[in-house]
């Protein structure tokens, strides 16, 4: 009996050996592939700019994008740019919305589609008004840049970019002023990191952080340094407040920590009894 | 009045004689051992993933917008909910080993064989249940660990020609994991197997119960070296009764399985939760490292090392066979693997070689 089972196995598994080679780019690439790749739509844009037959200087465009913060947060280039990424005969008119590439003093509206903050008070700012003026103040681009953009931290604020119109000293000084909520916003940071590591989905910590933060830095863009100074404390508070609330959460941690402590000497307690119990002689 | 209430019940369904029958007079032999409690343990196991279920339950919304964030809120809001949701992951983890354990054991005493082959393929059959159950809630929480290594599962019934596609799509309701294959999952885990695994447990106690308990391990018994021509029960009347000394047994074993539990929870609350278990499920980013459940990981990584991934199934759902169907396999009388140094190989190398897939998997 047992043989004949066996021997219908062996017979079973012979279709395998014909069948070697079935699918072989399936079996290459199986339980490895990334599936989340062949969902990335088709985007003319991206094909066409990032084909042998660009010129040179815009080449390295689509790679810059990217490696951008925009990228992972699927801002495209169409997004930006206008146009139509799907039908490459005429996804650069303007019928379909193309803008083409801003100059200068467009830049600020450009960015400011989606950063609208922060575009009101760069507009207010001196440095605002000075590129309306004059086309003299810095606009976007020069301290983000314009396809690799990462995201925003003090060290864009550096004697190489500050210094080209103007002494250091004026960048400085703004710098000093961001410095200690950006500081207090890092330690947030490294606590929402270790609340993760902990196994805590810190969701609502970082939304709060992520806020207060964005509010934060759009106020950099008035170069205001007193206003700035102003509003220091008022952002050192919200930040303490989700200080807090973190702290909190890992004392929870600790206290669930012994709880199940706590029912592990129960049980072990109880083990104990038992196994006395076990050892007495019967009557 | 308990006299009373008890007296009413024993003119009505002869409350004694049940007990008498079921515990006091149900003798196990005296030479039984503390792995027969085994058995008992993952019945405890159940018990106790059963209960923590019902609490999540009332908090679990089973759809990809919140699925996460209801286990979210179990962990956080709802007063002791980490507790149950830790008893839970923790308890299927440990109940798996369990079983996988009085398997083991069960088969280095050889008491699979006859009379008791039925007995083996239910409990078989048990472990596979099992594993589903583990499967199934594995999704559920919608993690990005969840997610990608139900993908990855999925995906390998693909592998086979023809119905290969189809049998996927059965499982995932779709060409991918999606909110259909959350639904699937969730009816399949709290609907579906326990009543099924009610039944097999059922079948596995009314096999023991009527087949007699096997008279330990070691040695050559009587009930097999006789020619088996008639139903014969091991009564064991030289044996302790079960109640209260083997009784005693199973609870110190159910306090250590508790025990273990809960050590596990204080000293490693992260065991089972990774860094890809606290972000949600993001279909359109792919992990750096995608594994299934450490249980699955030595026939998944069979499935990778084996270049033909239909010979692989196949290989796969030979040994399930093999395994399933061992005690017609096995016909040798002598139960005492000890003396069966064949057996005793195949039986390390097995375990040896399920220990290294396991290890390489997670590599
Ligand atoms: C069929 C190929 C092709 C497609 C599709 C395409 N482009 Fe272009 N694009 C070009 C070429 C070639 C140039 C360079 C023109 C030149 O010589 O200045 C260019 C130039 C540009 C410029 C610079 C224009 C300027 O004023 O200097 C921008 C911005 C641009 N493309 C954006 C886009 C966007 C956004 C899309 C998708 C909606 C897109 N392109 C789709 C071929 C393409
Ligand atoms: C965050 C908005 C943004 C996105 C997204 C973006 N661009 Fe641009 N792009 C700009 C800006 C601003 C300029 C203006 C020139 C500059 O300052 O570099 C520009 C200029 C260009 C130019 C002209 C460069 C030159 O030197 O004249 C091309 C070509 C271009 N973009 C193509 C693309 C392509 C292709 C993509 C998608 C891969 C893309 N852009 C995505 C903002 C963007
Ligand atoms: C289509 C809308 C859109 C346009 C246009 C756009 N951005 Fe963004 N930008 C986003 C989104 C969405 C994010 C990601 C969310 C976030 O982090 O705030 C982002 C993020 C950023 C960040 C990082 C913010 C951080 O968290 O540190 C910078 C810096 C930035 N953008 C600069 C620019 C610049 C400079 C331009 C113009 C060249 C521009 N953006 C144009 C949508 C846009
Ligand atoms: C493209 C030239 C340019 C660059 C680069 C530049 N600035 Fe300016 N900045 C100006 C101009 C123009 C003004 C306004 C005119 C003035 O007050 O001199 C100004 C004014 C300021 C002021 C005073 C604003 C006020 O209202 O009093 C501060 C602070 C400042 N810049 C900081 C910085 C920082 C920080 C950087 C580097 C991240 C920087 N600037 C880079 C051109 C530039
Ligand atoms: C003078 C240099 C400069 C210019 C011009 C400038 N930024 Fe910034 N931007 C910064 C610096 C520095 C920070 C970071 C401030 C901080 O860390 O406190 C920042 C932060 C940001 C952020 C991140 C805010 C967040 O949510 O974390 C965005 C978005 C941004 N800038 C967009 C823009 C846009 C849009 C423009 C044009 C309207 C612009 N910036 C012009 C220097 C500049």
């Amino acid at each position: 009996m047992r043989y004949l089972v066996l021997s219908v196995m062996m017979i079973m598994s012979l279709p395998s050996f014909s069948a070697a080679g079935y699918r072989e780019d399936f079996a290459q690439e199986f339980l490895s592939k990334t599936w989340a790749g062949e969902r990335i739509e088709e985007n003319a844009c991206i094909d066409c700019h990032s084909s042998e037959q660009m010129k040179p200087a815009f080449q390295d465009i689509v790679d810059e994008w990217k490696k951008s913060w925009h990228a992972q947060n699927t801002i495209y280039c169409q997004d930006c740019h206008g146009g139509d990424p799907k039908d490459p005969s005429v996804s650069m008119t303007h019928q379909r919305g193309f803008v083409g590439s801003p100059s200068a003093r467009q830049v600020p509206e450009f960015c400011g589609k989606c950063h609208i903050g922060i575009l009101k008070n760069y507009l207010e700012s001196g440095h605002g008004k000075a590129l309306r003026a004059t086309g003299k103040g810095p606009h976007c681009t020069v301290c983000h840049g314009s396809h690799n953009v990462q995201r925003a931290n003090i060290d864009i604020i550096n004697e190489q970019r500050c210094a080209k119109c103007h002494s250091y000293e004026r960048a400085k000084v703004m710098k000093q002023a961001l410095f200690l909520v950006e500081k207090k916003a890092g330690e947030i940071e490294d606590g929402i990191k270790a609340l993760r590591r902990a196994g805590v989905y810190p969701d609502e910590q970082e939304r709060a952080l992520f806020n207060t933060q964005a509010e934060f830095r759009t106020l950099f863009h008035t170069v205001d340094v007193s206003l700035v100074n102003e509003r220091t404390d008022e952002f050192t508070r919200k930040l303490g407040a989700i200080e807090k609330d973190i702290q909190g959460t890992f004392i929870e941690l600790r206290s669930r920590k012994n709880f199940s402590a706590f029912l592990m000497a129960l049980f072990s307690g109880m083990g104990i009894v038992i196994f006395l119990i076990t050892k007495t002689p019967d009557k | 009045m308990w006299e009373r209430v008890k007296y009413w019940m024993e003119t009505r369904i002869g409350l004694d004689d049940l007990v008498r029958s079921q515990v006091t007079d149900y003798r196990v032999p005296k030479n039984i051992n503390i792995f027969y409690t085994l058995g008992f343990v993952a019945a405890a196991g159940y018990l106790i993933q059963v209960l923590s279920g019902i609490l999540l339950l009332i908090y679990y919304v089973p759809h990809p917008d919140h699925a996460f964030k209801s286990v979210q809120f179990i962990m956080h809001k709802v007063p002791f909910g980490w507790l149950f949701r830790q008893m839970h992951v923790v308890g299927s983890n440990l109940m798996i080993a369990a079983i996988g354990l009085h398997m083991l054991t069960v088969f280095a005493m050889g008491n699979y064989k006859r009379p008791r082959e039925l007995t083996w393929i239910g409990g078989a059959l048990l472990l596979f249940v099992t594993i589903a159950f583990g499967f199934s809630g594995y999704l559920l929480p919608w993690t990005q660990l969840s997610y990608w290594a139900t993908t990855v599962v999925t995906s390998i019934p693909t592998a086979v020609p023809v119905v290969g596609d189809f049998v996927a799509g059965i499982l995932r309701g779709g060409d991918q994991v999606t909110g259909a294959t959350l639904s699937r999952f969730f009816a399949f885990h709290v609907s579906i197997l326990p009543p099924l695994f009610m039944l097999l447990v059922g079948i596995h106690l009314f096999l023991i119960k009527r087949i007699g308990i096997s008279a330990t391990p070691f040695g050559l018994h009587a009930e097999e070296k006789r020619p088996w021509t008639e139903y014969h029960k091991k009564s064991h009347a030289d044996g302790y009764p079960y109640y209260p000394r083997f009784f005693q047994m199973d609870m110190l074993m159910v306090m250590v399985y508790l025990a273990v539990m809960f050590a596990l929870i204080t000293i490693t609350p992260n065991l089972f939760f990774p860094e890809e278990a606290t972000i949600p499920a993001n279909p359109f980013k792919t992990p750096v490292t995608v594994r299934p459940e450490w249980y699955l990981l030595a026939p998944y990584q069979m499935l990778k090392i084996i270049p033909n991934k239909f010979l692989g199934i196949i290989i796969q759902l030979a040994l399930f066979l093999v395994f399933l169907l061992w005690p017609f396999f096995d016909t040798e009388k002598e139960k005492n693997i000890m003396k069966r140094p064949l057996l005793r190989g195949l039986f390390l190398f097995s375990f040896v070689l399920w220990l290294i897939l396991m290890f390489w998997g997670r590599s």
